[in-house]
This record gives structure tokens, C-alpha cells and sequence, in this order.
């Protein structure tokens, strides 16, 4: 027999374990960037790898620098992150809206339903060109692709979190005397924050891709019109920091959207 | 007083068929007349799926009879308008309120919110043993004090009519005795008049003071029973030990016509 209250840890004990995990797995992350980096950096030095195809990470790193400092490389961040935000805002709030309202007529749910089927199926990115079109080559568009792809994905979301409400509780509150628009308000708008929220987790990388796509297909400006046109001009360097400045932007963002995922946690 | 005035709830030819206009119509309530009196704890048994919910949905007003009538204070019923209170299985607590938010939940449905709902709220939590969890979600309760919220959330917005459907079935034994127990001394308490779904004979007798049998579905009520071998000293855990409890127990059971799934047939043990 063990005896429990000697071998369980206590709590101090419990924290620093916790604290040199974590602390591990920081070593290991970084020691796995600083390795593949090494690799990469030695396989052009040495030879066997082509600096034109891939690229090279003191190349990347001081391009970096240099379109960081001429400033080109902000302004094209700025773009970007202004039709991401622009367009995740506009269509995850009028999805959201748009889906919980669509509780109140079931009638149109149902009329609703098999289209809502079909644009879940199908790969939203392909409407950008259609977009394009519409909208025209600014920034309007890009704004527009993040915004209707985001708008579709919250939507969806949110009409499948009000159809998710236990209809036991619906009935409790119409035996209350509710109205449906205080059954609304009361139980399922609240009732639906989850899948609300991970609307919003999944319209971070929509929006994202609509913004970038969207550059790709036609843009003067913004990252991703940065890294298809370096691209064209085998200038692998650039693309490389148009890609690294895709993904800082990915985790700002995402720290913001865990931000409003922990305020509206119930 | 006469005896009519003394009735808080008529059902009469009650009727519900699901489904009507369709090719396949499910009958599940054929006709049902009872009386509930006031103060009264009257308990429905009959065996699972006989429509028992459904009788406690037509009463409630949440659906329409297809014959009869139900009458709840002298009005017949039509749609629901919170004119009796309507427990369930689950507590049905939201979980995203606190205790007291979810206990006001019906005075808000009626327009009273702030001060004063939250004043009648914090006052039957004090009095009913919830104290201190005012402010905690119902995640951090136990199934039975959650069950106790419920029936707080009901009280709160004083119906004199309350129908309990099964709200004891999703807990554990010992929290189930104290319960009964304890809801049966705050209907008292509160002067409510009660109808009782359950499918456990000894909870019907331990808290009821009649008991209707129902057949299975369509429902029609076969037989009323009335326990009439409690009093004061009674409760809900030694009236197990009376010897009356034992040969009621064993009546209503041979009454019940409960399939037997495994012989496909009807079980009469006596
Ligand atoms: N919405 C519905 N539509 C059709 N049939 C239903 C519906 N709800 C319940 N039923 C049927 O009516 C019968 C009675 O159900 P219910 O009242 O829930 O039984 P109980 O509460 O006594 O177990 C069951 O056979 C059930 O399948
Ligand atoms: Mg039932």
C-alpha cells in the first residue's frame, strides 16, 4: 500500500512542476524554429538547396528589415489588416444577427434551409472572383470577400446554436406566460454564445484567406498582393516576409478574438 | 366554503391527439376528469409513455385539447400564460445566471425585475436552505440543490397550481428521499396546490395525499387512491415503514400496466 498523503504532491510542488513544463516547451519551440532556420540557412550555404526557389532566412531577415524601414512593408500590412478587421467586423455581426433572428420564423428557416445547406458545402472562396467583379479592384472588394464569406460562416453558426436550445427549456419559459421575442432574448440569443464564439474563432482565417485571395486575384497593394506579385518575380525573400507578416497578423487577431471569447464566456 | 370552490383545477373529457390532421394521428390522452383540491398533493402514476407530459402540456396551455376542457382557478385554459407552475425533470436552470437571476426568472417573464423580484427571490433561497449561493452559477451546485432552485424558480412567481413532472427521477436515492421530503413540507409551507407526475409508487405515497392510476396510452384514469395513513408525525422516509404503505404499494402495482419488454406481455404481479 502507498500511502497517498505522502506521495501526492502538495500545491507549491504542483506549481513549479507546472512552471518548468511550461518552461520546456518554450525551450523546445524555440529550439525547433532556430533548428529548421539552421537547416534551411545551411542547406543554401552548403549547396544543396537553391537560394531562388526557397528562399534564405538572412535574406528573409534582412529584407525584413530593409521593408520595414522604407516602410512599404507596414502600408501593405495596414491594407491588409484594414480589410480583414473592416470585413470580419461587417459580415460576423450581420450573420450573427441574421442567424439568431431567423429563430423567430420558422417558416423561413425552413424555406431557408436547403440553401443554407448548399453554400455550407460549397468552398466560400470561390465566390471571390464574382466578388471582384462587383466590387471592383480596391480595397471594397477585398472588405467584401472577407466580409461575405465571414457573413455566411456566422450565420450558419448562429442559426445552428439557436436550433441546438433544449426545446425543455423553451416550453418552461412559454409556461411561464413568455413572449417568443423574451424567450428570444431571454434564452436563446445567451444560449447560443458558444457557437457564436466559435464563429468568430473560424472568421479570424476566413477573413484572412478572403483579404489575401482577394489580393492575389487583383490588388495594388496589401501583403497579399505583396507575396503573388515577389512571387511572380521569383524574389522568394519577399514572399517570405509577406507570409511571416500574414502570420503576426494571424496571432494579433487571435489574441483579440480570445480577448472578446472570455467576455462573452458564460 | 363549498367543495366546488375548493377545486383550484378541473380537467373534464381532457382529450389530446397528436398529429390529428395526418395519416398516422397518435392518441395519447383519451379523457381524463380530476379534481385537484386546494392544498392538495395529487399524484399521476402510470407507466412510461401512457401521457402523462401531455396531460401536464395541455394544462399548462402549451397544447391544444382536442375534447374536454381544463379549468385552472375557474378559467378555462387556452394557451399558457403562467397561470400554474411547471416543473420538470430537468432543472432547466440557465446556465449562464446566477441562482438568484435564475429564481427570478418568472417574476422578469411578468415585468417585475430589479429590487423587488430580486427581494422575494433572496428571500426563499434564505428560507429554503440555498443561502450563500445567491450569486454562484448553477454549474457549481448539486443535482438536488439545483432541483431546489427549480422549485424556487416556480415558487417565486406564486402560482397556486403546480404541476411536478418526474422532478426526482434524475437523482440519486438519498437525495431523493430528503427531497421529497423537503418539497413536501414547502408546498405546505407555501399552501400550493400540487399534481405529481411520477413512476415510483412509494414517492406517490410518501408525498401524495391522493393517488389517480392511469392506464396505459391513450390515458383514461383507472383508479383513485387515497392515502389517508399519514399524519403530522409522518414523513417522507419513515412512512415507508407503515404497514398500509406495503399493501398500497402492492395494489397500485398489480394496477399498472406496465409491458413487460422482455415477455411482451402484461406484468400482473399482485
Ligand atoms: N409531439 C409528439 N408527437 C407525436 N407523439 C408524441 C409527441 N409527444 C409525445 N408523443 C407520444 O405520446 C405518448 C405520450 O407521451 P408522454 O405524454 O410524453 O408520456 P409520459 O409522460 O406518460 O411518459 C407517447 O407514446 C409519445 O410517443
Ligand atoms: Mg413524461
Amino acid at each position: 500500500m502507498v500511502d497517498a498523503t505522502t506521495t501526492a504532491p502538495n500545491k507549491a510542488e504542483t506549481r513549479t512542476k507546472q512552471t518548468s513544463f511550461r518552461v520546456r516547451v518554450l525551450v523546445y519551440q524555440i529550439g525547433l524554429l532556430v533548428g529548421i532556420l539552421g537547416f534551411w540557412e545551411a542547406g543554401i550555404r552548403l549547396g544543396y538547396l537553391e537560394a531562388y526557389i526557397y528562399g534564405v532566412p538572412s535574406g528573409v531577415a534582412s529584407a525584413f528589415a530593409s521593408q520595414l524601414l522604407d516602410g512599404s512593408l507596414l502600408r501593405h500590412f495596414w491594407v491588409t489588416g484594414q480589410e480583414v478587421v473592416i470585413g470580419f467586423l461587417i459580415g460576423s455581426l450581420l450573420g450573427t444577427i441574421s442567424g439568431l433572428l431567423l429563430w423567430l420564423s420558422p417558416l423561413w428557416a425552413r424555406v431557408l434551409h436547403p440553401y443554407m445547406i448548399a453554400l455550407n458545402g460549397v468552398p466560400k472562396i470561390a465566390l471571390a472572383p464574382l466578388i471582384i467583379v462587383w466590387f471592383g479592384l480596391g480595397m471594397e472588394s477585398k472588405i467584401a470577400i472577407a466580409a461575405i464569406i465571414t457573413f455566411i460562416v456566422a450565420f450558419l453558426q448562429a442559426h445552428k446554436g439557436t436550433q441546438q436550445i433544449d426545446s425543455d427549456l423553451i416550453r418552461l419559459l412559454q409556461s411561464l406566460g413568455a413572449k417568443p421575442l423574451q424567450i428570444f432574448r431571454i434564452v436563446v440569443v445567451p444560449g447560443s454564445l458558444p457557437w457564436i464564439v466559435s464563429a468568430l474563432r473560424l472568421n479570424v482565417g476566413f477573413a484572412l484567406i478572403g483579404a489575401v485571395v482577394g489580393e492575389y486575384i487583383s490588388a495594388e497593394e496589401g501583403l497579399g498582393h505583396k507575396v503573388y506579385y515577389s512571387g511572380q518575380l521569383y524574389d522568394l525573400n519577399s514572399v517570405w516576409v509577406g507570409i511571416f507578416s500574414l502570420m503576426i497578423m494571424a496571432l494579433m487577431l487571435e489574441v483579440v478574438v480570445s480577448w472578446i471569447e472570455k467576455k462573452l464566456q458564460w | 366554503m363549498t367543495p366546488q370552490d375548493d377545486i383550484v383545477l378541473r380537467a373534464s373529457g381532457a382529450r389530446v391527439v397528436y398529429n390529428e390532421d395526418t395519416a398516422h394521428p397518435v392518441e395519447a390522452v383519451r379523457s381524463i376528469s380530476l379534481d385537484l383540491r386546494r392544498s392538495e398533493v395529487l399524484a399521476l402514476v402510470g407507466p412510461s409513455g401512457c401521457g402523462k407530459t401531455t396531460l401536464f402540456n395541455a394544462i399548462a396551455g402549451l397544447l391544444p385539447l382536442q375534447g374536454g376542457r381544463v379549468e385552472v382557478g375557474g378559467q378555462q385554459v387556452d394557451k399558457a400564460t403562467g397561470h400554474v407552475g411547471y416543473m420538470l425533470q430537468k432543472d432547466l436552470l440557465l446556465p449562464w445566471r446566477t441562482v438568484i437571476d435564475n429564481v427570478t426568472l418568472g417574476l422578469e417573464i411578468r415585468g417585475m425585475r430589479g429590487a423587488q423580484a430580486r427581494a422575494i427571490a433572496s428571500d426563499l433561497i434564505r428560507r429554503y436552505g440555498l443561502s450563500g449561493f445567491e450569486n454562484s452559477k448553477p454549474a457549481a451546485l448539486s443535482g438536488g440543490m439545483r432541483q431546489r432552485v427549480a422549485l424556487m424558480r416556480t415558487l417565486a412567481f406564486n402560482p397556486d397550481v403546480i404541476l411536478l413532472d418526474e422532478p426526482f427521477s434524475a437523482l440519486d436515492f438519498q437525495t431523493r428521499i430528503l427531497l421529497q421530503a423537503d418539497v413536501t413540507r414547502i408546498i405546505k409551507e407555501q399552501n400550493k396546490s400540487v399534481i405529481l407526475i411520477t413512476h415510483d409508487i412509494g414517492e406517490a405515497i410518501s408525498m401524495a395525499d391522493r393517488i389517480v392510476v392511469l392506464t396505459n396510452r391513450p390515458a383514461t384514469v383507472k383508479s383513485v387512491h387515497t392515502v389517508s395513513f399519514r399524519n403530522a408525525s409522518t414523513d417522507a422516509v419513515n412512512i415507508r415503514t407503515h404497514p398500509e404503505y406495503q399493501a398500497m404499494f402492492a395494489k397500485i402495482w398489480s394496477e399498472l400496466e406496465i409491458i413487460d419488454e422482455a415477455k411482451g406481455s402484461e406484468n400482473k404481479v399482485a
